[in-house]
C-alpha cells in the first residue's frame, strides 16, 4: 500500500504480512524507505496495551520512514493480527519472536544498522534481544524492571477502568486480581485471559542489570543505547488509555528521538519536521 | 525464516483503497487457489473507535474466524486514520463518524469486495462507533444484505461539558454515596421525562435516525445485539436516559426484520469470555435464519430499495 503522511508529499510503501516463526505466524507491518539508510525493530507494548497505542506507534514508524529509516512492527504472538494461542504464550516465546524478526530484517540488508526499539514489555524484549547481540543501537521507552512490573501497571488501570463500570458489589482491587492469579485462577484483562503462569514467569523476565541504568550512553560492546522513562503527564506512546479523537502532540518526542537516533547510527539527518507529527 | 507472505492458511491480507483488510476465506476454500465463492454471503467487520481491526482483545479476529469456519467469507477492516491504514483521524472524529464521514469509503470497499470475491451480498457488522458507519454504509451501498450493529449509540457525544459535572460523574461512579445520590437523580429524571413527555434528548443524532428508518423501512434486515447497561436489566436503558431501542423499533415500522438479542454478562466490548462466544454463536444463527437465499439477482432488487437514500446522499456530500 502506498500511504502520503498528511502535510507531506512524500508517498511511503507499507507492506503488511505474515512471518513464520514456530508455531505462529507473525503479523508485521513493513515501512519501506525511499533511499533506506537504516532500519528500526518497533517492539510494542503488552498485549491489553495494544491499542492504546497503535495509532501513535504507526505514526512514529512512518515519520521514521520518511527520514529514511525503514521499520518493522508487529504483533505478539496470540495478539491483534497474528496467529497463535495468547494463553499458552510464555514471556520467553515472545522474547525469541522478537529475535526472529531482528535477525529477519539485518538479514534483508546486512549493511544497514539496526536499531531495537521497545515500548513497556517490549522494551523488555527489545533489551533482551539487545543483550544477546542483536541490534547496532537500543532505544528504551518506559521500560518496567521486569516483565511483573509492566503487568502490574496494565492490572491498575484495568482495575481502575472496572471499577467505573461495575456496580459496587463486583468491583475487584487490583490487588484482588492478583491474588486470584496467585492463586492459580486465570483473569480477564482487556479481552485477553491471563494464565497463572504468565504472571509466575513474569518475576524472573526482566531487562539486564547492565541497561537498567538510565545514564548509560552506551553499552559494554560500545553500542548506543537510549531510556526515556516518562512520567504519567508525558505525551508518548507509552502512555495508554488516551482517547482516540484527543489531539495528541508527539512533535517533541519524535523529533527529539529521531535526533538521537541519526545520532547514534550514524545517519545523515531528514529535514526537521516534514509532517504534522 | 521466510518471506513475508500476504497469504496463510485461513486469512489473506488485503490493501485496497488505502485500507488494510484481513481477509477470513470460509471453510471449504482453503486449498484452492482461486478465491471465488459465490454461493454465501460475505460479513464485513468494521473497526469500533478505539480499536485496530482486531478489536478488543483480539475478539474481531476471533469472530470473522469462527464466521468463516462456517463457511461465511469475513473481512475485517481498518478504515482510514485507524490501526494500520493511510491518513490521520479527522479533526472531530466523533463528529466525523456520527456524521456519516466512513459511508462512502465502506460502500467502496463493499463494491470492490463483491467484485472480487464474487460474492452475492455484505452483512455489515459495526461496533459501538463502527455500527453508526454501518447504517451510513448500508443506506448507501446496494450490496449490503443486512447488518449486525453491537451496542450500537444513536447519541453524540456531548461537548463542553464542564469539568466540575465531568468529575462529579466520575465521582458518583467511584463512591458508594455517589452511587446513591446519582441513583436518585435518575429517578428524578425519569420523573421529569414521563410529567413532560419528553421526546429524543437533544444530543440525539437526527442524521443517523434518519438514515436508520431509511435502511429498515427499504427491507435491510438487522441484527442487534446488546450488552446489558449498567444499572439497568435486559434491555431497558438505565433509569431516566432515553430509551433509544424503543424508539428505533418504532420507527422501523410494522415491517421492519430487525431482531435484538442481549448477551448476558458481556461488557461493552463484547471481548470477555461471554461476549466472545455469543457474539459468533448469534451471527451465525442469525445468517443462517435471516439471510437465506441471497443471490446477485435479490442483491440487486434490495440495493433498487435502499441505494442513495437522502440522508446518505448527504453523508457523500458532507
Amino acid at each position: 500500500m502506498r500511504c502520503a503522511p498528511p502535510g507531506s508529499t512524500a508517498v511511503l510503501e507499507e507492506h503488511a504480512g505474515y512471518i513464520a516463526v514456530p508455531g505462529a505466524h507473525l503479523y508485521a507491518m513493513l515501512h519501506r524507505a525511499a533511499c533506506p539508510e537504516a532500519r528500526a525493530l518497533l517492539v510494542g507494548p503488552f498485549a491489553s496495551e495494544r491499542q492504546f497505542a497503535y495509532h501513535a506507534w504507526v505514526r512514529w514508524a512512518r515519520y521514521l520512514a520518511l527520514r529514511g529509516i525503514e521499520v518493522l512492527r508487529y504483533d505478539h504472538r496470540g495478539t491483534g493480527e497474528s496467529t497463535g494461542d495468547f494463553e499458552s504464550a510464555t514471556f520467553e516465546q515472545w522474547h525469541a519472536d522478537a529475535e526472529a524478526l531482528a535477525g529477519w530484517l539485518s538479514q534483508q540488508q546486512p549493511q544497514l544498522p539496526l536499531l531495537l526499539h521497545g515500548v513497556e514489555l517490549g522494551a523488555v524484549l527489545a533489551g533482551k534481544c539487545f543483550s544477546g547481540g542483536a541490534g547496532d543501537a537500543l532505544l528504551l521507552w518506559s521500560p518496567p524492571a521486569d516483565a511483573n512490573q509492566a503487568l502490574r501497571a496494565v492490572l491498575r488501570r484495568w482495575a481502575g477502568i472496572e471499577q467505573l463500570y461495575e456496580s459496587p458489589e463486583n468491583r475487584k482491587s487490583a490487588s484482588a486480581y492478583i491474588r486470584e492469579l496467585e492463586g492459580g485462577s486465570p483473569i480477564e484483562v482487556h479481552g485477553y485471559s491471563w494464565q497463572t503462569g504468565l504472571w509466575r514467569e513474569s518475576f524472573t523476565f526482566g531487562i539486564p542489570d547492565r541497561l537498567q541504568h538510565e545514564g548509560a550512553a552506551v553499552d559494554d560492546r560500545g553500542r548506543p543505547v537510549k531510556i526515556d522513562r516518562f512520567g504519567s503527564t508525558a505525551e508518548s506512546l507509552a502512555m495508554p488509555y488516551r482517547r482516540y479523537d484527543e489531539s495528541q502532540n508527539l512533535s517533541g518526542l519524535y523529533s527529539s528521538t529521531y535526533a538521537w537516533v541519526a545520532g547514534a547510527l550514524l545517519l545523515d539527518t531528514h529535514g526537521p519536521d516534514e509532517t504534522n507529527d | 525464516m521466510g518471506p513475508m507472505k500476504q497469504t496463510i492458511e485461513d486469512r489473506e491480507l488485503l490493501s485496497l483503497d488505502g485500507m488494510w483488510v484481513t481477509y477470513h476465506r470460509p471453510a471449504g476454500t482453503r486449498s484452492k487457489r482461486p478465491t471465488a465463492h459465490g454461493t454465501r454471503t460475505g460479513v464485513l467487520f468494521l473497526n469500533g473507535l478505539y480499536a485496530t481491526r482486531a478489536g478488543n482483545g483480539n475478539v474481531a479476529v476471533e469472530w470473522a474466524s469462527t464466521l468463516a469456519e462456517h463457511g461465511y467469507p469475513s473481512f475485517r477492516v481498518d478504515l482510514p486514520g485507524f490501526g494500520d491504514s493511510e491518513c490521520d483521524p479527522p479533526a472531530d472524529w466523533c463528529g466525523y463518524i456520527n456524521s456519516g464521514g466512513y459511508a462512502t469509503k465502506v460502500s467502496a470497499l463493499i463494491e470492490g469486495l463483491v467484485r472480487k470475491y464474487k460474492l452475492p451480498g455484505v452483512v455489515i457488522a459495526g461496533h459501538c462507533a463502527g455500527a453508526a458507519s454501518a447504517i451510513y454504509a448500508a443506506a448507501l451501498s446496494r450490496h449490503c444484505v443486512g447488518m449486525v450493529l453491537l451496542d450500537p449509540c444513536f447519541n453524540m457525544s456531548r461537548l463542553n461539558t464542564p469539568k466540575f459535572r465531568q468529575q462529579l460523574n466520575l465521582w458518583s461512579r467511584r463512591s458508594r454515596v455517589g452511587g446513591a445520590l446519582s441513583g436518585i437523580l435518575d429517578l428524578l429524571k425519569q420523573a421529569r421525562r414521563k410529567l413532560k413527555r419528553e421526546g429524543l434528548p437533544d444530543n440525539a443524532n437526527l442524521k443517523l435516525l434518519r438514515c436508520w428508518k431509511e435502511v429498515v423501512r427499504g427491507g435491510v434486515p438487522v441484527l442487534i445485539l446488546r450488552a446489558p447497561s449498567r444499572r439497568s436489566a435486559g434491555l431497558k436503558p438505565r433509569t431516566g436516559e432515553f430509551d433509544y431501542l424503543e424508539h428505533i423499533l418504532a420507527a422501523g415500522g410494522p415491517d421492519a426484520r430487525v431482531s435484538v438479542e442481549v448477551v448476558e454478562s458481556s461488557n461493552h466490548s463484547f471481548s470477555n469470555q461471554q461476549g466472545r462466544a455469543a457474539i459468533p454463536r448469534l451471527t451465525e444463527k442469525w445468517l443462517g435464519t435471516t439471510i437465506t437465499n441471497v443471490t446477485t439477482a435479490h442483491t440487486a432488487v434490495m440495493g433498487e430499495k435502499v441505494i442513495l437514500m437522502p440522508s446518505a446522499r448527504e453523508g457523500k456530500t458532507a
